[in-house]
């Protein structure tokens, strides 16, 4: 079964096709949630956002991806409780317990580069916000520029600039210390 | 050892990379490939997809009105008339929720005659039996785990569980041994977390260390209420349970066969 073809089913009033749709979703929405700030609370967000979506399916348009138009949801959720908690929305991520790949044999190459990954976070962390969200929703979820600005709701222009700037500020920080 | 080292890009960081386009493996400066991969590596906990799904199901199962066409409420005329028009929306969803359930099953019509808040469970008590939960659902986010996240207790007399899980941000802890046992331990003190609907018998009032305790003694639907605003999540039919409390923490006992065993196995927490 197919987006399409859950959504239809969905809309038939058939809730397995509709728990299949959030089976599929579940991990990237949680990730998405996550990831644009709604910490630890992400698991409630993420199931408010399955079940306004299947309130709102009516106007989802067929002829549409259903990935972007969900996320974009979730990135409203996470929205609403950041802005109900009243502060900025933190980018509260660990980094995985697996030692990178590089350098196998080579420890005190793999410590520098895992102190390198865990600045590089630590600066996406404080970009401003805005320019955090589209280098999330384009490195870190790995979405298009057209995916990210449906899910952010920006012109596609915004999020070009947005990227760029955030990671000509990236650069600034990390960005030369290992040339 | 440099010459291994993943960040030692001869000219440095790109300068002329296309803004934000990410434009195939080739296309992609240094700095942009490192944020891929520590994308990869950051640690998103999330509950299995199959649980989320069925909490999902189950929210929109409780409160059935199926995808509505979105139809443009036309503008009232008269600001006060649109109000009293919204309040109107708000009575005939909840009509026909109440009556979506209700006529769900011929037995539904039974009615609440009276609602018991106790240890951090809402005993909704009607005049007739209430029709059974078919279906079965987890509490949301419910998850196995190691550690709980506030003091639990274990009854003696049971021994150790066979598997200890953690629900709803740590708000539930529930432990299962075998033949269906299970006990879950929950904060007592503020909104109710469970629901029971009961009709006749009416729960027994039964001592546990000398503190009150009730015993439902059939086969009953159970539900959970959630954190945020008491929605009722049906869950599944519940076996017989003790419920009481002791401190702050409220303890559903379920599974076992009469209200002596599980008072005696509530009397060895320890």
């Amino acid at each position: 079964m197919d987006d399409d073809e859950a959504v239809e089913r969905s809309l038939a009033g058939d809730l397995s096709a509709y728990e299949a749709l959030v089976a599929r979703y579940s991990a990237l929405a949680h990730r998405t949630a996550a990831m644009l700030g709604a910490g630890d609370e992400a698991e409630d967000v993420v199931q408010e956002a399955f079940v306004k979506a299947y309130r709102h399916l009516a106007s989802f348009r067929r002829d549409a991806p259903f990935r972007p138009w969900l996320l974009r949801i979730v990135a409203n959720e996470t929205h609403n409780l950041t802005r109900s908690r009243g502060r900025r929305s933190e980018l509260a991520l660990r980094l995985g317990a697996t030692a990178p790949v590089a350098a196998p044999d080579d420890p005190e190459g793999a410590a520098l580069a895992t102190d390198r990954r865990s600045r590089l976070l630590d600066a996406v962390r404080r970009l401003p916000e805005r320019e955090r969200q589209a280098v999330v929703c384009r490195y870190f979820l790995q979405l298009s520029e057209a995916e990210t600005a449906q899910v952010l709701d920006w012109p596609v222009g915004t999020v070009k600039s947005r990227t760029h700037r955030g990671l000509a500020r990236l650069r600034e920080e990390v960005g030369n210390e290992f040339a | 050892m440099s010459s291994r080292e993943p960040f030692d890009e001869p000219d440095g960081p790109d300068e002329s990379g296309v803004p934000g386009e990410l434009s195939g493996p080739g296309g992609l400066d240094a700095l942009e490939a490192e944020l891929l991969a520590l994308g990869d590596d950051l640690d998103v906990p999330a509950p299995p997809p199959a649980d989320v799904a069925a909490a999902v199901r189950a929210r929109l199962a409780a409160a059935p009105p199926a995808p509505a066409p979105h139809a443009p409420e036309p503008h009232a005329p008269v600001r006060r008339r649109a109000r009293w028009k919204a309040r109107w929306k708000v009575v005939a969803a909840v009509v026909i929720a109440v009556v979506a359930i209700t006529a769900a099953t011929p037995q539904g019509r039974a009615a609440v005659v009276r609602v018991l808040r106790f240890a951090g469970v809402e005993f909704q008590i009607g005049d007739t039996p209430p029709p059974p939960v078919r279906t079965t659902a987890p509490i949301p986010g419910e998850h196995p785990a190691d550690t709980a996240p506030f003091p639990v207790r274990t009854p003696k007399a049971l021994g150790p569980p066979e598997r200890t899980t953690v629900a709803d941000h740590g708000r539930v802890v529930s432990m299962f041994w075998p033949g269906g046992v299970r006990l879950d331990q929950f904060d007592g003190t503020l909104d109710p977390v469970f629901f029971k609907k009961l009709g006749p018998p009416w729960p027994d009032y039964v001592k546990v260390a000398g503190r009150t305790a009730w015993w439902i003694p059939g086969a009953h639907p159970l539900g959970y209420l959630t954190r945020e605003d008491g929605t009722e999540l049906p869950l599944r039919q519940a076996g017989p349970t003790l419920v009481w409390q002791q401190g702050t923490t409220g303890y559903r006992l379920e599974g076992l066969k009469t209200s002596d065993e599980a008072v005696r196995v509530a009397e060895s927490l320890e």
